[in-house]
């Protein structure tokens, strides 16, 4: 079933790659640019070399106070409004990562300066001190589904009349601690990602990201229509091999995209099993809506993927076109993959998912008034 | 005689895995270790690569050719004889 | 206003008692060879969710502050060879992840969380938005070493698993989350209801009725 609460708008939204703010990043997008490159995966630790886009202004080694938040603070002052996280403007905060790699530089050097901002609640209660944020904030953590979790339940909130306008904001950046963790999972290696291209081996790339959404109920010109999850609870890393899990989360939207014409922002990392099961049920669901996956380019932002991807998509509507699989070539699991750009005038949504450790699912259907 | 190679890999099977109630020498040569009758999974794959990789200095890249080398601990013993020093085998 | 009913509920307090020892404890309780990769966080909080028989059409909410401490630890102990299984393992909501993966059994609507001070009163009100017949409210910590001598993780192991309807029908208790009225003069800094203060309320069948958070008054009446 869909976790539907009733439409809501998205009043503003911004988002923080490696590239820059959401129109920057959707311009080199356009242009087919990749924000990786090749960086030693322990950091001034060396190692393997790793795809990575790393955020203007943020070290991969952490500082403190982190170097991340000079970038994120430059991201919070777009928000709009005043006195978010007071009791009717609540704050969703979501991410995996928070600001671990401050862990990694503690265990590394001793210094316990690091330690405030590695534990998850701490680096939030800090980041918003610094922000000027009131208490009411809730923190969502659920890897690479974390951002659909604050929309879904900034969305309830907003129905129940329990706020006037809800802000989801999210953040997730790399880090020796969670690169290191990839590389030993075997998929963050020295090739670059190719999302949904049907190769002998697969490889993913990280990205840092950031961003957030103002939902209000009537202001807007984007809606969140339709919103659903699902966990399979099969494996850590890996999906059911029918491909059953994102089957149940996918379903229940089908009937929120009838009558629309939209295409299809899908998780790709540039696994391989991951992502032919991915691209073969968004196939047989949604047949001949054009599939693009952006990590080829800006790395996997993990925790923040599913907002910055939407404000990616929110900015692509706007300029009438919409990024391609960067850093992807034929052939590809499915023909509804677009590797090129293509015009966005005759579509009025956009499907977007992303997927998580665990077998964990989430998609919302984003439409453009 | 025992295969010294594939008697040091169950021992490093059972202990990097910290499995119970299975002895070392009773693993059999062509049991699969992922999916087989030991109930690995690619996680524990993946563990086992980096202790042997500490161990035999060998380098396994993807999780592709993780999963070629682990099919068995004869094929485990077949990958490390072909690409670690042989100063690193046991004698 | 929101209300619901409390229909069942679990709770673990293992004071200072070693994973290793919960594992042991819990070993016959979780599918063969599954606990040897699971941490005493995922033992605690999946032996409370158990009896409550998870399933797909239910909502569960997860809270923990500092979640796989020890999964941190020796995943940072680990380097400069990273363990694939810690890192895995320290990624929240690992905890529940493991029972369930466990036991393969699919929730369609899994919430977790983090958070401090206010923690429970953000966990009761995901709870309570939900759309589903029944929500499983679970939470826990476990004890870190390194981690908790730099003050930086829970010096308390515990866990606990409710089960919540909005019908009375089978009610243990009767829990309610009222915002405060605009009038109340609520000092954020005089609050605190942490997780752990949660727990002890649940885990000791006691009463309670106070502010949680800066917007939250929660009173819990057992029947």
């Amino acid at each position: 079933m869909s976790v539907n609460p009733p439409p809501l708008h998205i009043a503003a939204c911004g988002a923080l790659t490696a590239f820059g703010d959401e129109s920057v990043t959707l311009a080199a997008l356009l242009e087919g640019r990749r924000a990786l490159a090749r960086v030693p995966v322990l950091g001034r630790d060396g190692g393997d070399l790793v795809p990575l886009a790393l955020c203007a202004g943020h070290g991969y080694d952490e500082t403190v106070p982190p170097g991340w938040f000079v970038p994120l603070r430059a991201l919070a002052s777009r928000i709009p409004g005043e006195g978010w996280g007071s009791p009717r403007r609540p704050v969703f905060v979501t991410s995996s990562n928070f600001g671990v790699g401050s862990l990694h530089a503690f265990r590394r050097t001793g210094d316990t300066a690091h330690l405030d901002y590695g534990i998850p609640f701490r680096s939030v209660d800090w980041l918003a001190g610094q922000l000027g944020w009131g208490p009411n904030i809730t923190v969502f953590s659920h890897a690479c589904v974390s951002a659909h979790l604050g929309l879904l339940q900034a969305s309830r909130t907003l129905a129940a009349n329990l706020a006037d306008e809800a802000l989801v904001f999210t953040f997730d950046f790399l880090s020796p601690f969670v690169a290191g963790g990839f590389h030993a999972l075997k998929i963050l290696n020295a090739d670059l990602p190719t999302p949904y291209q049907d190769r002998a081996t697969g490889s993913i790339g990280l990205g840092d990201g950031a961003g957030f959404a103002m939902l209000t109920r009537d202001r807007g010109d984007f809606q969140l229509s339709a919103q659903s999850l699902h966990n399979e609870m099969h494996h850590f890393t890996a999906n059911q091999a029918d491909g059953r899990g994102f089957d149940a989360c996918l379903a229940p939207l089908v009937a929120a995209t009838t009558g629309r014409r939209f295409w299809l922002k899908g998780h790709g990392t540039g696994t391989l099993e991951a992502g032919r099961l991915e691209s073969g049920v968004l196939a047989r669901h949604f047949a001949g809506s054009p599939l693009v996956s952006w990590k080829g380019s800006l790395g996997h932002t993990l925790g923040s993927c599913g907002l910055v991807e939407l404000a990616i998509a929110t900015a692509a509507f706007r300029a009438g076109r919409a990024p391609g699989t960067v850093g992807s070539t034929g052939p590809t699991f499915t023909s509804d993959v677009a590797l090129a750009p293509f015009d966005l005038g005759a579509f009025d949504s956009v499907l977007c998912t992303s997927n998580a450790f665990g077998g964990a699912h989430a998609a919302f259907l984003l439409s453009h008034d | 005689m025992a295969d010294p190679l594939i008697t040091k890999l169950k021992v490093l099977v059972v202990e990097t895995l910290r499995l119970e109630d299975i002895v070392a020498a009773d693993i059999p040569d062509d049991e699969p270790l992922i999916g087989g009758g030991l109930s690995l999974d690619s996680i524990d794959a993946l563990e086992l690569v980096v202790r042997l990789e500490k161990e035999f200095g060998i380098k396994i890249s993807s999780s592709e050719e993780s999963r070629t080398a682990l099919a068995s601990i004869g094929s485990l013993a077949t990958y490390i004889r072909a690409h670690a020093a042989p100063n690193r085998l046991p004698a | 206003m929101i209300e619901r009913w409390i229909t069942a509920l679990h709770t673990e307090d293992p004071g200072l008692e070693e994973p290793a020892a919960t594992r042991d404890r819990f070993k016959e309780r979780f599918p063969k060879n599954a606990t040897r990769r699971m941490t005493q966080l995922g033992l605690l909080v999946g032996s409370t969710l158990e009896p409550l028989a998870p399933g797909e059409n239910d909502t569960l909410v997860y809270a923990s502050g500092y979640a796989e401490t020890r999964a941190i630890e020796g995943y940072l102990d680990s380097f400069p060879g990273a363990s694939p299984t810690l890192f895995q393992t320290s990624i929240h909501p690992s905890a529940v992840q493991q029972g369930l993966i466990a036991r393969q059994q699919i929730v369609r609507q899994f919430f977790p969380l983090t958070g401090g001070a206010f923690l429970p009163a953000q966990a009761l009100q995901v709870a309570f938005l939900a759309d589903t017949p029944r929500t499983l409210l679970c939470g826990g910590e476990e004890r870190g070493t390194w981690l908790l001598e730099n003050q930086a993780a829970s010096d308390r192991a515990f866990a606990f698993a409710l089960a919540l309807a909005a019908s009375p029908e089978n009610a243990i208790a009767h829990i309610r989350l009222d915002e405060h009225a605009p009038t109340d003069a609520v000092d954020p800094a005089a609050i605190r209801f942490a997780l752990a203060d949660f727990f002890d309320v649940l885990h000791t069948r006691r009463a309670f009725t106070g502010a949680i958070s800066p917007a939250h008054r929660l009173t819990l009446t057992w029947l």
